[in-house]
């Protein structure tokens, strides 16, 4: 197996080791270990290198391998370390605000509410695998994507991301995700009041009021389950009362 | 309940728990598709995608962004299909969703508890990170990984001792079931409505969504 597929597969568990103090860090480090054998002819500069390597860092988990990537070339490469220390900070910030807007406002609530939608419609246990898979792939895909154009551009990584697909991608996502979340919402309410023995009637009166409360509470006074809880303590008093 | 495959749900619910932070994120934590699986595993698959249906609308609303702390819904959605499987669906969603949210907030603090038992290996730890020592960023990974299994193994056992000790919905009378079925159902179209606003940010993105919502209906008149 080769190191930059060691590197991919440690990738999957990035955030094992997720803390406070350092976030990803050493997930960062774990990840970057195979690909920084070749320093183990020059073990001053192995050390150093690793020491780098486990310190602070906080990107979007499925885009850390342009980081990784990058700064095992820097390494390799025997970039100052300072220098190598400033790429690392560069990188957290935008590597995490594509990658929420990419995948967090995006994709994911695009695949379940595709997923949703397909339920609502019958599609049933093929159709929710479907969209897992294919989830898995794109989310996959863009790791390894990560992974080699850091691997490519080591300490120019930055100006390699900006010129791709990922800048101009990455808001369009969440446009995507919420045209199909919209979409699921009259479908899963029909299908899910439908079945609760409830009339179209009652699908309108749902999404309507649901609509309103989910407006008014836009900025949480209360959260969701919050007040689902708090509705159904109250049903519940209000029926063993009148029981 | 008494011929429940208990190994194969804890594996599950365990695996589930897994995913949410630590390993993979590919979905499987989410509670439609951890929901689907359950409800195959005790041979009941539209219980299990029902329930994990309304508990999805709940975790559209979460954004697990860094530091943030959030809801694990996976371990609490396998409990809440084991404590609604096998009985008239109308009767078990809304106490089945009840369970699953009340879980899932109990999930929120293990994580918690996760993160500071990982900090406690990394300051055990660090003189060793900070002096390039080989193999000692692996060692507090794995320390990480070892207690994210025990957490999600203690969530799953919690969560699916319980469903089995409450022993399903069957004690609510039809009337009240049905009222918590409209409550959790309404609950969860909050969630997702009030969140793909909030998220929304501008007005271009809410239009995108209300033509989504127009689409929807359109699709339905249209069945």
């Amino acid at each position: 197996m080769t190191a930059r597929v060691r590197a991919l597969l440690r990738l999957a568990a990035l955030q094992a080791s997720w803390t406070y103090e350092r976030m990803q860090g050493i997930g960062i480090a774990v990840a970057m270990e195979p690909l920084l054998q070749p320093l183990d002819n020059a073990p001053e500069r192995g050390r150093a290198a690793r020491a780098r390597s486990v310190q602070y860092f906080n990107a979007h988990p499925f885009l850390a391998g342009a980081a990784v990537g990058a700064l095992a070339k820097a390494e390799l490469d025997q970039e100052p370390g300072e220098r190598i220390l400033r790429l690392r900070t560069a990188l957290s910030g935008p590597l995490g605000a594509l990658g929420d807007q990419l995948f967090w406002a995006g994709i994911v609530p695009a695949t379940m509410g595709l997923a949703l939608a397909a339920m609502a419609l019958g599609g049933g246990l093929r159709a929710l695998a479907l969209c897992v898979a294919g989830y898995n792939l794109v989310r996959v895909a863009v790791t390894a994507w990560g992974l080699n154009i850091g691997l490519q551009h080591g300490i120019k990584v930055a100006h390699a991301i900006s010129e791709s697909w990922l800048p101009r991608s990455a808001p369009r996502a969440g446009d995507v995700a919420a045209v199909i979340v919209g979409a699921a919402v009259p479908l899963v309410a029909a299908w899910l009041l439908r079945g609760a023995g409830q009339p179209l009637r009652a699908t309108v009166l749902v999404v309507a009021g649901a609509a309103a409360l989910g407006a008014i509470t836009i900025r949480r006074p209360l959260s969701a389950p919050t007040l689902t809880l708090g509705a159904a303590a109250l049903t519940l008093l209000w029926r063993w009362s009148t029981a | 309940m008494s011929e429940l495959p208990v190994p194969a749900l804890l594996a599950w619910a365990t695996l589930v728990g897994l995913d949410l932070v630590s390993v993979l994120q590919g979905l499987f934590n989410r509670p439609l598709v951890a929901g689907a699986v359950t409800g195959a595993i005790l041979g009941d698959p539209e219980a299990g995608i029902r329930i994990g249906a309304a508990l999805e609308l709940f975790e559209l609303d979460v954004l697990p962004v860094g530091a943030s702390r959030y809801p694990d819904y996976g371990a609490a959605t396998v409990a809440a299909v084991v404590f609604g499987a096998h009985q008239p669906w109308v009767v078990a969603l809304g106490p089945a969703v009840l369970l699953g949210l009340v879980l899932a907030h109990l999930g929120s603090w293990s994580i918690v508890m996760h993160r500071r038992v990982t900090a406690w290996a990394l300051r055990r730890t660090t003189s060793a990170l900070d002096r390039g020592e080989r193999g000692a960023a692996v060692r507090v990974h794995l320390a990480g990984l070892l207690a994210d299994v025990v957490r999600s193994g203690v969530l799953a056992i919690v969560g699916i001792g319980l469903a089995i000790q409450l022993g399903g919905p069957a004690r609510l009378d039809l009337g009240t079931a049905r009222v918590l079925t409209l409550v959790v159902i309404g609950g969860g179209f909050v969630a997702v409505i009030g969140g793909a606003l909030r998220r929304a940010g501008t007005l271009r993105r809410i239009t995108w969504f209300a033509g989504g919502m127009a689409m929807g209906v359109l699709a339905l008149a249209l069945r």
